[in-house]
């Protein structure tokens, strides 16, 4: 099998992800969607319903009284945190054993990683004009799903391209793509088109290592930036490492300076802090 | 016993099978103090240069910052016997991304400002190993200083 043909096959091999999440996120980017109507499709993904409520009664949101249902839960934590709830439990599963371990990242840390990226994500939205609500949400998370696939290709390849990393100082992608043929922002793209993402979510997800990433759709910049932040606070990073490219001079549209930047840094640790207990319980949830 | 040094944290101990770990320094700087006679040391892992961008956050979190935690990791060594004169220094971590502007450069400003608290107050760096744009993880046992650095996709060195 050629190098293409393996990866073609490893694209179709991917699950698809759950569509009444799909459809949920876009619904709850409406303001007038009802709890009704809400409660209507999701009622149709029955691990999705038990996920939603197991999460709402946990000790994370400490709420007074149990939830049983979507319109429960609707009125007493709001579209935003819904939608999150909704959005992570429906990518934990992506995320499960030892996904990353071709990069040489422990178990558990793609995960961490990726909730880390959301989350920067979220608190850098404020910053940018036109971005969908939960899109940069979506996106922080799933920016690096290609690795969980890319990753027994890399682990072929290991030593070739940590050498090449560290004979030419170039990044970890650049590589991956002279090696493999391909890397894993691009087969991350492919997967969201194949989920049926929306084309500025595709492009995020494919661009986000672009060196001039900063400077493209306010989307890709967002993840680029959040991605480079919490790379650099070294959350869920494996052999990789720093090895990413990026121009810092895009930064000017987001009107915030490296200060303000490392106050979202120390943000970030309290808001991981906070969502440890939701990290946690989804991956125990699909690892069983 | 393994005990983690979370990032912004630091732990000293004078146990000697306490191995201290820090795992995953990005642009943050692993600092291990061991004071041989006493066998105490420490390790510091914090993630920014200065704690002038958010004093409060300095204030309930020293080890967040350079200036505010190195300062009080040497002092928390103190109080468990450690001499300064006699402690043994050894810094690593300070990657940084790839930005030829040189905005990204959370990690070499770590390492300057370390630097000069370390020069004002006599401090000497036995050991470090700095910049670059790799991953590093960082141990110390206590009771008898050896230090290991790991380079993640790179191996295990003595440090």
């Amino acid at each position: 099998m050629s190098r293409l043909q393996e990866i073609a096959a490893l694209v179709s091999h991917v699950a698809p992800f759950p569509k009444v999440a799909i459809r949920v996120l876009a619904m709850l980017d409406d303001p007038a969607v009802t709890a009704r109507q809400l409660a209507e499709v999701i009622q149709f993904d029955q691990a999705i319903m038990v996920n939603l409520l197991k999460v709402c009664n946990s000790a994370c949101f400490g709420l007074s009284r149990q939830v049983s249902s979507v319109e429960e839960a609707l009125v007493l934590l709001g579209q935003e945190t819904l939608k999150e709830i909704i959005i992570i439990g429906s990518s934990a599963g992506f995320y499960s054993g030892h996904a990353g371990a071709g990069y040489q990242l422990e178990e558990g840390e793609l995960w961490k990683h990726s909730v880390a990226t959301a989350l920067m994500a979220r608190m850098l939205s404020r910053h940018l004009d036109h971005i969908g609500g939960g899109s940069a949400f979506t996106c922080g998370l799933l920016h690096d799903i290609g690795k969980r696939f890319l990753g027994s290709l890399v682990a072929d390849e290991f030593q070739d391209i940590m050498d090449r990393v560290g004979r030419e100082g170039c990044s970890f992608v650049r590589v991956e793509q002279e090696v493999l043929g391909t890397d894993h922002a691009e087969l991350g793209a492919m997967i969201f088109e194949k989920w049926g993402f929306a084309p500025e979510m595709i492009g995020a997800v494919r661009d986000h290592h672009r060196p001039d990433a900063l400077e493209l759709e306010p989307l890709t910049a967002l993840v680029a930036l959040s991605n480079s932040l919490v790379i650099t606070m070294g959350v869920g990073v494996g052999a990789d490492g720093l090895a990413s490219e990026i121009k810092g001079a895009g930064l000017k549209r987001f009107g915030v300076s490296m200060d303000q930047l490392q106050i979202y840094m120390v943000d970030l640790l309290m808001e991981l802090e906070k969502a440890q207990d939701l990290i946690e319980l989804n991956m125990s949830a699909v690892n069983g | 016993m393994r005990q983690v040094v979370g990032i912004s944290d630091m732990l000293v101990s004078n146990k000697p099978d306490d191995v201290l770990v820090t795992y995953s320094l990005g642009s943050c700087i692993g600092i291990v103090i061991w004071d041989p006679q006493v066998r105490v040391g420490g390790l510091l892992h914090y993630m920014l240069p200065d704690s002038r961008i958010g004093r409060q956050r300095g204030i309930d979190n020293p080890y967040m910052f350079a200036d505010t935690g190195i300062p009080a990791f040497f002092r928390e060594s103190y109080n468990l016997g450690a001499l300064k004169s006699r402690l043994v220094v050894k810094a690593v971590g300070g990657s940084q991304l790839l930005d030829s502007v040189g905005i990204f450069n959370i990690g070499s400003r770590n390492y300057q400002v370390m630097r000069q608290i370390f020069d004002r107050n006599n401090v000497k760096i036995s050991r470090e190993d700095i910049g670059g744009t790799v991953n590093r993880t960082v141990s110390l046992t206590i009771g008898t200083g050896r230090t290991l650095l790991k380079i993640s996709g790179r191996g295990e060195i003595e440090l």
